[in-house]
């Protein structure tokens, strides 16, 4: 389980204080997948990046009580002037993981064939991809926070990473966030919006997208 | 720093502390050997280049020697002369240059909860430390092969004086690490302003006694000069300078690691972001 207990977090801009969160208190169980839906500039990223504990907030409590990966990304934590093999010893080294381990189960589950010792610069934004989520996979998480990127790379290797998943769904969570609702929708038993600072809660996803689907036209 | 308090109300024991020192070594593992290969990896030649700019200075001061003579190492051998003024400075170099650009370069290092800024900060120092006392020891053994084995006097204060200046290169790169998001340009001029005129006046070449007079009050206030004189006066039984202010050496040094703290502090969550 994860908790935000009353967590505001605020940037300082040119033009002022922008409130990304007021006041959120969240309760992420464990064994789902929760989708956090949001438009372009609400806060998603920081919300996700409060939940890895990448940054801290300003006011109120984050409580984890499971081993909870970094910020998945395009980009998120990696060298791209080292290969994807330095990259693995990196996180492998981090995390306390064993080094050859993590190494050879992200050289097979990513499928990256040569470009495993080429730099990550030369990778595609798939590739990326899809080397970030292997070398997660490698260090077996309880949770796994996800931003944005499961929409990249072909369909038969979001289908091999979602089999993954399922895999450990017993004990472990997913939390994506996205503005997409095609990917909510696909990869999640329970959705949140986060809109205006603040991030509500639904009990199925059915009902958040048509939550989602009514700020939507409003704010345009 | 560490989520150790995540949970409110949690007491803080030995044990939490032990495993955020524990997660702190290995990160800091990490980010050095991380860093090594960034630098040194990529060519087969990668890990000598780091020998070759101080070697290039001690066989200059040497050629130029045999040619004009009139460079004086005031009663020192030569190759331990110069390699005591070099290497030092390098190490002064290293430090600011490669902490300005720090941050900048392992901003997505930071989506790892358990790397901060301190972590990289700290990997960065260790690591120009330990590679340019290993300069060091490499030139001091080969000089011993070329030239003949010296005695150093006092290898104490040699190493005192070298952690002063690796400790005011930390903490003026610190300072230009945490200016670097106001005045992104600061990074191109902190060696034109800061490296080139400091090289030729931190005493790499001379010695406080060697210089004129009139010049030497002014020279004085270079405190990196102090400290070359002192790591010289440590190292060697012929050379005691009469012009070290140990007090201002220290202040100096201590003043511009508290400064360069205090301003990556306040100034952290700016870098990272705009990095």
């Amino acid at each position: 389980m994860i908790e935000l207990r009353n967590v505001s977090k605020s940037y300082r801009t040119s033009t002022g204080f922008n409130h990304v969160l007021r006041d959120v208190s969240i309760v992420f169980p464990t064994g789902h997948s929760v989708g956090i839906l949001g438009m372009n500039g609400s806060g998603k990223s920081t919300l996700i990046r409060l939940i890895g504990a990448a940054e801290p907030p300003d006011k109120g409590s984050v409580y984890r009580d499971m081993r909870v990966s970094w910020p998945l990304g395009y980009t998120g934590g990696f060298q791209g002037n080292l290969t994807a093999r330095e990259n693995c010893r990196f996180v492998a080294r981090i995390y306390g993981e064993t080094v050859e381990y993590v190494e050879r189960f992200t050289d097979e589950f990513a499928e990256l064939g040569d470009y495993f010792d080429m730099p990550l610069r030369n990778y595609s934004a798939g590739m990326r991809a899809r080397f970030a989520f292997a070398v997660s996979l490698a260090c077996d998480f309880d949770c796994y926070l996800v931003d944005e990127a499961l929409e990249t790379g072909d369909a038969r290797y979001k289908e091999k990473f979602r089999r993954a998943f399922e895999e450990r769904r017993e004990g472990s969570s997913v939390i994506l966030v996205s503005h997409n609702e095609q990917t909510i929708r696909r990869n999640c038993d329970m959705a949140a919006i986060l809109h205006n600072g603040s991030i509500e809660m639904y009990d199925s996803v059915r009902e958040a997208m048509q939550h989602y689907k009514f700020l939507q036209t409003r704010a345009a | 720093m560490r989520s150790i308090n995540s949970r409110a109300g949690t007491a803080i024991t030995p044990s939490i502390i032990l495993s955020a020192l524990v997660t702190q070594g290995r990160v800091i593992n990490a980010l050095i050997l991380r860093e090594t290969k960034t630098r040194y990896g990529r060519h087969k030649l990668g890990f000598f280049w780091m020998f070759i700019e101080p070697m290039f200075f001690v066989g200059l001061f040497l050629a130029f020697k045999l040619l004009v003579r009139s460079p004086t190492s005031g009663g020192m051998p030569d190759a331990y002369f110069i390699i005591t003024g070099i290497t030092p400075f390098l190490l002064f170099r290293q430090s600011m240059s490669s902490l300005a650009n720090a941050i900048a370069g392992s901003r997505s290092l930071l989506a790892f909860p358990q790397v901060t800024t301190f972590d990289v900060i700290l990997a960065i120092i260790l690591l120009e430390f330990s590679s340019l006392l290993m300069v060091f020891t490499i030139l001091l053994i080969g000089s011993a092969a070329f030239f003949g084995p010296y005695a150093i006097e006092n290898p104490l204060l040699v190493l005192y004086g070298i952690l002063l200046l690796g400790i005011s290169g930390a903490g003026l790169g610190m300072m230009f690490a945490a200016l670097v998001p106001i005045m992104p340009s600061i990074k191109n001029i902190t060696n034109p302003l800061f490296g080139r005129p400091l090289f030729f006046t931190s005493g790499v070449f001379f010695t406080a006694d060697m210089i004129p007079s009139s010049v030497r009050d002014y020279i004085l206030y270079n405190p990196l000069l102090h400290m070359i004189e002192i790591i010289r006066s440590g190292f060697f039984v012929e050379f005691e300078s009469q012009y070290i202010d140990h007090r201002y050496a220290f202040l100096f040094a201590t003043g511009l690691l508290l400064v360069g703290m205090l301003m990556h502090q306040s100034m952290r969550n700016h870098a990272i972001k705009s990095a």
